[in-house]
């Protein structure tokens, strides 16, 4: 039976993809950086819909929706992971409504009149059954994966517009988005980049060793110096885990004091965070500050009557973002909710 | 039960048709990566509370143990699993099945190996080497070890170690840097190892608990390396890298029981067999075996605190239907359906698990709580490990206790430090519970019917609750409360003084020697031992020698054999019990040495014991002639001499005459003597040994005696 056989095989991928997500953890131990998990969901989700048994879009979204409730279980602090699944899940009412011959576009500008008068759940409007939705789909899905591959050179492509000549720069840790920013403007601009080294991970030092290899005049500082190097700073650059609904950030430790030194000094502070790394949620992200005990070299006595705490991720307010830089041009932070709206269907937020 | 002794049964996994075709093209390359999990501890430390339930599935963190293990394994790497298991294999077995390692789409195949025959862990390796199961390395662990360690790089270096020369080690430990006073050092564990700085291979390998004195084999300093480490500072994870020689080792040498047989074996037979055992010392990885609930109070805190990551407990890495809880600030992790009642606090380090009910005012720390319990008001938790379907009724203290499934604990009840409520007790209302009580539904009685059959199949265990059952309602009013059931439990039938020793036996305390411990075997020979082992013969073989020759040369004595004769009979001695020819004249000089006070008594004076030994040192001088030969000899039968006179304080004005005695007889020459007396002393007392006034003149003479021939010439 081909049909089981694909299906096991559908399976055995979904499940293969969890564990490696679970394996792989986030942030600073992450082997793989959140572009490649956001291909690889989406390449995933594709497969679900070519694959899965499914009769209308009501059926699709409903199986997507159940495995992206796994997958975003499977690492809850990787939230790339589950706006791919938004994006899929709003490609699919796009396409279904186009199917319909509708635009999604009127569908969604919800009204108060609207939301008192509808009622009771759009999910039944989905049971229609059209014979190229899925390929539509797909062909969306290919779509989403072609500007997915092209986000860090979108992002990087701006770089001149905003790095000039002789100004020092400032970043934190290692994004390689905003390696390969500060990287294209390095071909054309000649500056200085001063590097937290980002402890006790240090992946400062990674980035410095690789920016300095294309011949970036690159200092690296401890952390602790942050303030006092500020006041030279021209411009601060910087990568996100995650980019909050209220334009908020969640980044790597170390962020929050990089940006109120930053506020302190009126240093304008840039994001470099492509579209995949927007999402819905913001109020469990506060709660969730991902903590992971880390090693310390003390002698045993003292160690076990340690509480050692390693928080992860910084919780950065959106007062003090300048900037974003997305794949699709800047945007201020308080422009951030209407992008969400764009990306996501209000109904996605919660999976 | 199965009819069958030993019954495979493959409980999911890929079946193999649809795996083989891939695993075939590697199979030159790479064998697919296997493991041997324990899934029994073969012994009683968790009794009574693993009466009911295998230690592999007690919940830690809500998870069950062997789920810690799999997951393990698994993430290292392990495609194949054989789990063994023995005292209540089908709970396991149906554990295991419902388990996400048994889904078609695990990457780790599991097979569960059962057999009521396995006693200890000799048993299954010499099952797995009858078998064949394994192909190439494997990984061996017991169903309760909990770590996050990546042994590849270790895995890699025991291939190439295997590689450049063939089949020479066999094993590669792994050990986990962790300071004397650390947490997860476990008592009982203390290790002392001497290992070759360079290669990383062990050369001696031994439990400290309690030793005062250690004693390194000379040898193991002259194998060739210049750089030896010993260390007092590493935890055994229990995690081993085995060839498949393991197995047929354990099958060449039936009495290895557990793995410090095997691995004392190995290194004392090093020269004869040739295998050697190598380590891996990791640093930030971490690994633990739940030995005792010390340890398991330990792992459960450290995985909350989460430093097992990524297996921390919101992660659900089981898999298991909604288990997914959330983590928030100071490590408070919450399942799905957990209330809360107004002005209680979670404090810190604190799982709830789900549908779990909280009364109000609640102080909650440190704690793990299973699912669909009810706690009430005013109830202090600190350190409890309370597992699924607990009542806690209003104003219930407890403290660093474990409450096991469906217990109930009734108004007004304090549990003070390292109380275990086994299943189904129920206790108060208003007692307090004194440090280390351990109740459970089990009469203590039972265990004389069991005491013949260690190990019971689950139909000794069907027997036993019918026999509960005929005792019923003589629950003791003054151990559970008024409302109570369950008894207090003890160890065998013994006198109560047992009882603190069993409960400190399951904390894993250290004033019970470790029922495994070898060394301690003098001590413990007249006590109680639950679960013991018998006892490794390589560690007792000096002893027993030292008897042997004494028994050969008071029979010598009195039969008056001559004595080309008892040389021939210490030299069939030694080669019985295994002895280097250094420590057999060690071990003379000591017994003849020690001659008088034998005979004599130990009261007698310094001028008695020298006019006993004289003549002794004289009748057997060809004796002692046949084993000091070389200069080092001497050397080396001073040194002795010198060991039994330190101990021996008071009769250290006879060292002179047994000195003067063995010069004339020839035995030792001056040279020999001079060096010893020169030789920079390590501690005070062999320093004032040499300064004794009769030594200092017999030097003196020998001196003379020295210049004088000198002069002759």
């Amino acid at each position: 039976m081909p049909g089981a056989d694909k299906e096991t095989e559908l399976s055995e991928r979904i499940e293969a993809f969890l564990s490696e997500l679970k394996r792989c953890g986030s942030g600073a131990g992450s082997l793989r950086g959140s572009a490649e998990t956001a291909r690889e969901t989406t390449s995933l989700l594709r497969r679900i819909t070519a694959q899965a048994r499914w009769s209308n879009a009501g059926d699709l979204m409903e199986i997507i929706r159940k495995e992206g409730r796994r997958m975003t279980a499977g690492q809850p602090s990787e939230t790339t992971v589950g706006n791919m699944v938004r994006r899929v899940l709003k490609i699919i009412r796009e396409e279904y409504a186009r199917s319909r011959g509708s635009t999604e576009e009127a569908d969604q500008q919800e009204s108060l009149h609207k939301l008192l008068t509808s009622g009771g759940s759009s999910e039944d409007n989905f049971r229609q059954h059209f014979t190229h939705l899925k390929a539509n789909v797909i062909e969306a899905i290919n779509e989403l994966l072609t500007e997915l591959e092209g986000t860090t050179d979108n992002i990087s492509m701006q770089a001149l517009e905003h790095i000039h000549s002789n100004e020092v720069i400032m970043t934190i840790g290692r994004s390689r988005t905003v390696e390969a920013f500060l990287k294209d403007a390095a071909r054309k601009r000649k500056f200085h980049v001063i590097v937290a080294e980002c402890a006790p991970f240090c992946q400062g030092h990674e980035m410095a060793t690789s920016l300095s290899k294309e011949d970036i005049e690159t200092t690296v500082i401890p952390d602790a110096a942050i303030f006092a190097v500020m006041s030279r700073v021209n411009k601060v650059i910087i990568g996100t885990q995650t980019v909050l609904a209220n334009g908020g950030l969640r980044a790597v430790n170390g962020t929050h004091t990089l940006a109120l030194a930053a506020k302190h000094h009126s240093t304008p502070l840039i994001v470099c965070a492509p579209m995949f790394k927007l999402s819905p949620q913001w109020d469990s992200a506060l709660q969730e500050l991902v903590l992971r005990s880390f090693c310390f070299l003390l002698p045993g006595e003292i160690l076990s009557k340690v509480n050692a705490h390693c928080p992860v991720f910084d919780y950065v307010p959106p007062e003090l973002i300048t900037l974003f830089i997305s794949n699709i041009g800047g945007n201020a932070p308080s422009y951030i909710y209407r992008l969400m709206s764009e990306l996501y269907h209000p109904e996605d937020h919660e999976l | 039960a199965d009819d069958s002794p030993h019954s495979i049964t493959v409980v999911g996994g890929k079946s193999g048709k649809q795996s083989r075709p891939r695993k075939a093209e590697k199979d030159e390359e790479e064998q697919p990566l296997q493991a041997v999990l324990v899934a029994d501890s073969f012994n009683r430390r968790f009794f009574p509370i693993s009466k009911d339930q295998p230690r592999a599935l007690l919940p830690l963190a809500n998870v069950s143990m062997i789920d810690y293990t799999l997951e393990f394994l698994t993430s290292t790497g392990v495609q194949e699993t054989f789990v063994f298991c023995c005292w209540m294999s089908s709970k396991i077995k149906e554990h295991l099945q419902k388990s996400k390692w048994c889904r078609p789409t695990s990457p780790n195949v599991v097979h569960v190996i059962t057999s009521d025959l396995y006693r200890s862990l000799g048993d299954v390796l010499r099952d797995v080497d009858a078998k064949a199961l394994v192909r190439s390395d494997f990984l061996l662990v017991y169903g309760d070890v909990v770590s996050n360690i990546d042994v590849s790089q270790a895995l890699q270096e025991h291939k190439q170690r295997r590689k450049m020369e063939k089949n020479v080690s066999v094993m590669t430990m792994i050990f986990k840097e962790s300071p004397p006073g650390h947490k997860t050092r476990c008592e009982d564990d203390d290790i002392i190892v001497a290992m070759d700085g360079k290669s990383k291979r062990i050369l001696h390998y031994q439990r400290a608990q309690a030793l005062k004195k250690l004693h390194f084999p000379m040898n193991i300093f002259h194998s060739g390396s210049d750089e030896f480490e010993i260390r007092f500072d590493l935890l055994d994870c229990h995690i081993s890298i085995c060839s498949p020689q393991v197995a047929e080792l354990f099958t060449d040498n039936f009495d290895y029981q557990t793995k410090n047989d095997f691995v004392r074996g190995l290194l004392v037979n090093e020269e004869i067999l040739g295998n050697q055992i190598h380590m891996h010392v990791t640093k930030d990885g971490y690994g633990a075996r739940v030995s005792n609930l010390l340890m398991y109070d330990t792992v459960s805190s450290d995985t909350i605190r989460r430093w097992i990551y990524p297996i921390t407990p919101e992660a659900n890495f089981a898999d298991q239907e909604g288990q997914s809880c959330t983590h928030s600030r100071h490590n408070v992790y919450r399942e799905p359906g957990v209330s809360l009642g107004h002005g209680s606090q979670m404090e810190e380090n604190v799982l709830i698990g789900r549908n779990t009910v909280i009364g109000a005012n609640c102080t909650i720390s440190n704690t793990v709580i299973g699912a669909n319990c009810v706690i009430g008001d005013n109830v202090t938790l600190d350190r409890a490990y309370i597992w699924n379907r607990v009542h806690i009724a209003n104003d219930v203290k407890v403290k660093q206790s474990v409450i096991c499934d469906n217990v109930e604990v009734k108004h007004g009840v304090v549990l003070n430090e390292q109380c275990v409520l086994a299943y189904n007790v129920v206790v108060g209302p208003d007692i307090t519970l004194q440090e280390g009580t351990v109740l459970s539904m089990h009469h203590p009685d039972e265990e004389d019917d069991e005491d013949e059959d260690e190990f019971l199949s689950d139909d000794d265990v069907g027997y036993s609750k019918d026999k509960t059952k005929q005792k019923g309602s003589l629950f003791n009013p003054a151990e559970v409360g008024s409302e109570g059931k369950g008894y207090r439990w003890k160890s065998s039938s013994l006198d109560d003084t047992e009882e603190d020793e069993l409960a400190e036996c399951i904390w894993g305390l250290a004033l019970n020697p470790d029922p495994e411990s070898d060394s301690e075997s003098e001590v413990s020979e007249g006590s109680h031992d639950l679960g013991s082992h018998p006892a490794s013969p390589e560690l007792d073989d000096v002893k027993v020698f030292q008897n042997e020759v004494h028994g050969t040369l008071q029979r010598g004595l009195d039969e008056n054999i001559s004595c080309d004769n008892l040389v021939l009979e210490i030299n069939s001695l030694k080669y019985a019990y295994n002895i280097s020819l250094k420590e057999v004249m060690q071990i003379l000089i000591r017994v003849v040495l020690e001659f008088p006070f034998q005979q004599q008594g130990a009261q007698i004076s310094t001028a008695q014991y020298s006019s006993h030994l004289l003549p002794l040192l004289k009748k057997w001088a060809p004796v002692f002639k046949n084993y000091v030969k070389r200069p080092q000899d001497q050397m080396d039968c001073l040194a002795s001499m010198e060991e039994v006179f330190l101990e021996r304080e008071t009769h250290w004005a006879a060292l002179v005459k047994v000195l003067m005695s063995v010069y004339q007889l020839e035995i030792l020459e001056e040279e020999g003597i001079m060096r010893w007396f020169k030789q920079s002393s390590t501690t005070g007392k062999s320093q004032q040994l040499r300064r004794n006034q009769g030594l200092l003149k017999f030097i003196q003479w020998l001196e003379e005696a020295e210049e004088s021939s000198e002069g002759d010439e």
